[in-house]
């Protein structure tokens, strides 16, 4: 059974061998596109040493970027499910909360967070607030609607234990649907720290002076492909880390040998 | 939360209050809008929708809007349909091959973490300011949870099934054919409708950073203008195009997986 | 003033009728086993007792007043598995004294003693996804234990429960009867079970379900199952279900 773990554990390095080598067989060796739109791993590598030290051509190194950018994407972030999953969580439990905000969440949800950008442009101009708003958005549909189900999934017979035993409605939703409620929850924090950081590059491109977003498309009207490309990988490794840590903070607070 | 069985009540209570609330949203709107100093920031409701309604026969630009929801969907339908025949047996070989999976997924897992719009500046680079570069970044936009999903529905087959059918002497083949494919396509689905809404983002995303018509340019060109009642039409119309394509996988889907509704 | 006191009791569901006129009294500190087929509604009396069910018509009453889980002290042990996946053992077990308030000196003593008699101390710190089905529900039992009820209800608890577990927690169940004084009604198939442990048996109909008969079963504790008066009153109930 060892063997074949490592059968397949080859054949993945070898793969993504293959890919780095043709990677950089078809730009820097038969230079079958320009180094300028498509440069090599190598130049990558290099262009990624260079910028983390040097400013032009976008105003800044890639740490300042990186900066800009996580300051912006954790405000708009932990803003959108500090509001999207009590905000579940109530419409979940209480019928009369669910009555009233449900049709206005569904009427605004079908617009994409992208698509709040030019009003956000238009009212708050470009900079942080219009960015964080725009965050803000994205992130707190999936914590809403994660919340929400979490809670209507509540097993009924948990419920009625706790009210045999004499808990009322709140010390219930307390102890027992929001505990059983945590997986969707962690489930929807993690979907909205996705579309957050997607939307935070959009909201880069496009209202912004500074940040990863602003820098590859800065870079894109200088023509300089290798600072976008470690950008973009910037921009995915971080994506990937901010997850990582969500997920162990999950494994942590979300305990429990769960049958579901 | 007692069992009491209520459901004519509770069907015309949820659309009594949608109404409700509907109608309120729009009186607050509307009366924000005419008693406050909001009017310097946003337009009445009718203005909005007097808008919405005169542009099926006014041009927004140089076409009608009508036109340039026509060209969104243009991009996407081919963006999508890309996604499809590459992210769907991409997934499925992954999910029933362990050497495929081997092969694909780091470079999968490589590539997954950067986000479909981070590829805009690169695709633009690569294919210009026309078409193909929306056709591409919508297509990576949406065929990363095609990918998954397809995968995620090919491997957790239930072996119980395919156990069955081995017994009965069904050959690798047949068993795909008669029971992988099929027991996946719900998680198949699932895939598609978040990647079809990845896509309708992609596509709005991409037409506001360069375009000449579409919905994502009706929105940008009403911020440069300052048009609010432009962007505001924009951004409705964005919505219920958005709500439409969801609904129309949606019915999709229960024509084709009668026997495993999961209801929403 | 008997404890659970039932008046004319109708339950429907929608056409179907379930609970059809039912009657009867329990007295304070009574042990009574209700026994009848399959799907005539005994769970169904046990939930409209506590309030989960609302009823056509008829009452219940404890104490002479209304049923309020505020204020009587109830523990239902159900039918289906109802440990909370997300607590341990321990936990689960302290749940319904937590929501009584019990000081914390108690709930810690109680918690070691109601572990120890269903057999479960050393898994207190294990969470129900790694234990088995049978493991769960000595953990029910042992929670509803916990809070010292004065009304315990138990519908089929030792169902699932092997042979030597569940003689042995008839036998605990009948000692902590005598000791606390507790009032019990414990739904059972087993008839052998029913005229081991209770004091009065209640024989219950097909549905619509009426009350078929509902006597004393006077046999001293404790008892015997091979002598001829347990055998005797096992037949009497025996033929009085004979619903096939």
């Amino acid at each position: 059974m060892k063997e074949k773990k490592l059968k397949y554990t080859l054949i993945s390095v070898a793969s993504i061998a293959a890919f780095l080598s043709v990677w950089y067989l078809v730009t820097d060796v038969f230079h079958i596109f320009p180094s300028s739109t498509f440069p090599s791993p190598v130049k990558v590598a290099q262009a990624f040493i260079r910028k983390l030290t040097v400013k032009t051509p976008d105003g800044g190194t890639l740490a300042t970027h990186l900066a800009a950018s996580l300051k912006v994407a954790l405000y708009g972030y932990l803003l959108g499910i500090g509001i999207g999953v009590p905000l579940g969580i109530l419409m979940g439990w209480f019928r009369k909360v669910d009555l009233i905000v449900k049709p206005i969440f569904d009427l605004v949800r079908p617009i994409p967070p992208v698509g709040w950008i030019p009003l956000m442009i238009l009212w708050l101009g470009i900079g942080m607030r219009a960015k964080a708003t725009v965050i803000f958005v994205s992130a707190v549909t999936p914590s809403i609607i994660n919340a929400y189900t979490g809670i209507k999934q509540t097993n009924s017979v948990h419920i009625w234990v706790a009210r045999t035993f004499g808990a009322k409605s709140l010390e219930t939703l307390i102890k027992v649907g929001i505990p059983s409620a945590l997986p969707m929850i962690f489930a929807g924090l993690k979907v909205s720290l996705g579309a957050s950081w997607m939307a935070l590059v959009a909201a880069e491109m496009l209202a912004s002076t500074e940040g990863l977003g602003y820098m590859i498309q800065m870079n894109r009207m200088v023509g300089k492909a290798d600072n976008i490309m470690v950008g973009m990988i910037t921009i995915g490794l971080v994506g990937a880390m901010l997850t990582w840590i969500l997920e162990k903070l999950e494994n942590k607070l979300v305990k429990g040998g769960r049958t579901k | 939360m007692r069992k009491k069985i209520r459901f004519q009540n509770t069907k015309a209570e949820t659309a009594v209050y949608f109404c409700a609330s509907l109608t309120g949203l729009l009186l607050i709107w509307y009366l924000a809008v005419r008693y406050t100093n909001l009017n310097k920031v946003m337009p009445s409701p009718f203005e909005v929708f007097a808008f919405v309604g005169s542009s099926f026969v006014k041009n927004i630009g140089s076409r009608i809007l009508p036109f340039h929801i026509l060209a969104s969907l243009k991009r996407v339908f081919v963006g999508y349909f890309l996604a499809c025949i590459i992210g769907i047996p991409l997934g499925i070989i992954m999910g029933c091959s362990r050497t495929g999976k081997a092969v694909i997924k780091p470079i999968f897992e490589l590539l997954r973490p950067i986000p479909g719009l981070a590829w805009i500046p690169l695709a633009i680079l690569w294919f210009g300011i026309g078409e193909s570069s929306k056709y591409f970044i919508i297509c990576v936009s949406a065929i990363v949870s095609i990918i998954l999903n397809s995968y995620s529905g090919a491997s957790q087959v239930d072996p119980i099934l395919t156990g069955a059918a081995k017994m009965l002497g069904a050959r690798p083949i047949q068993i795909f054919f008669y029971i992988t494919l099929p027991s996946s396509v719900p998680q198949i689905f699932a895939g598609l409708q978040v990647g079809l809404s990845s896509s309708w983002m992609a596509v709005i995303a991409a037409e506001m950073i360069r375009a000449s018509e579409g919905a994502g340019w009706i929105i940008t060109t009403g911020m440069e203008s300052g048009n609010t009642v432009q962007i505001l039409s924009g951004m409705i119309s964005i919505g219920l195009v958005g709500l439409l394509l969801a609904s129309l996988l949606r019915l999709m889907e229960r024509g084709l997986c009668a026997w495993n509704i999961q209801g929403k | 003033m008997s404890k659970v006191e039932v008046n004319h009791l109708t339950k429907s569901f929608g056409k179907l009728k379930v609970l059809d006129d039912i009657s009867f009294q329990v007295e304070d500190g009574d042990f009574l086993c209700i026994v009848g087929p399959t799907g005539c509604g005994k769970t169904t009396f046990l939930n409209s007792l506590v309030k989960l069910y609302d009823v056509d018509c008829g009452e219940i009453l404890i104490n002479g007043e209304a049923v309020d889980l505020n204020k009587h002290s109830i523990a239902y042990i159900m039918q289906e598995y109802s440990t909370m996946s997300w607590l341990t053992v321990r936990e689960n077990v302290q749940f319904g004294m937590k929501i009584r308030k019990f000081s914390k000196k108690k709930i810690k003593e109680k918690t070691q003693e109601v572990l120890r008699m269903v057999g479960m101390e050393k898994f207190a710190d294990y969470y129900p996804g790694q234990l088995s089905a049978s493991m769960l529900q000595r953990v029910s039992i042992a929670r509803a234990f916990a809070v010292e009820p004065d009304l315990l209800l138990m519908d089929e608890p030792y169902g699932q429960l092997d042979l030597e577990l569940r003689f042995k927690l008839e036998d605990e169940l009948i000692r902590i009867w005598q000791e606390t004084k507790t009032t019990i009604i414990f739904i059972t198939h087993n008839i052998e079970e029913a005229v081991y442990m209770s004091r009065r048996i209640m024989v219950l109909t097909n549905k619509p379900t009426k009350v078929k008969e509902d006597f004393e079963n006077p046999l001293p504790l404790p008892r015997n199952v091979t002598e001829e008066s347990f055998v005797e009153m096992r037949n009497r109930v025996t033929n009085l279900i004979k619903w096939w």
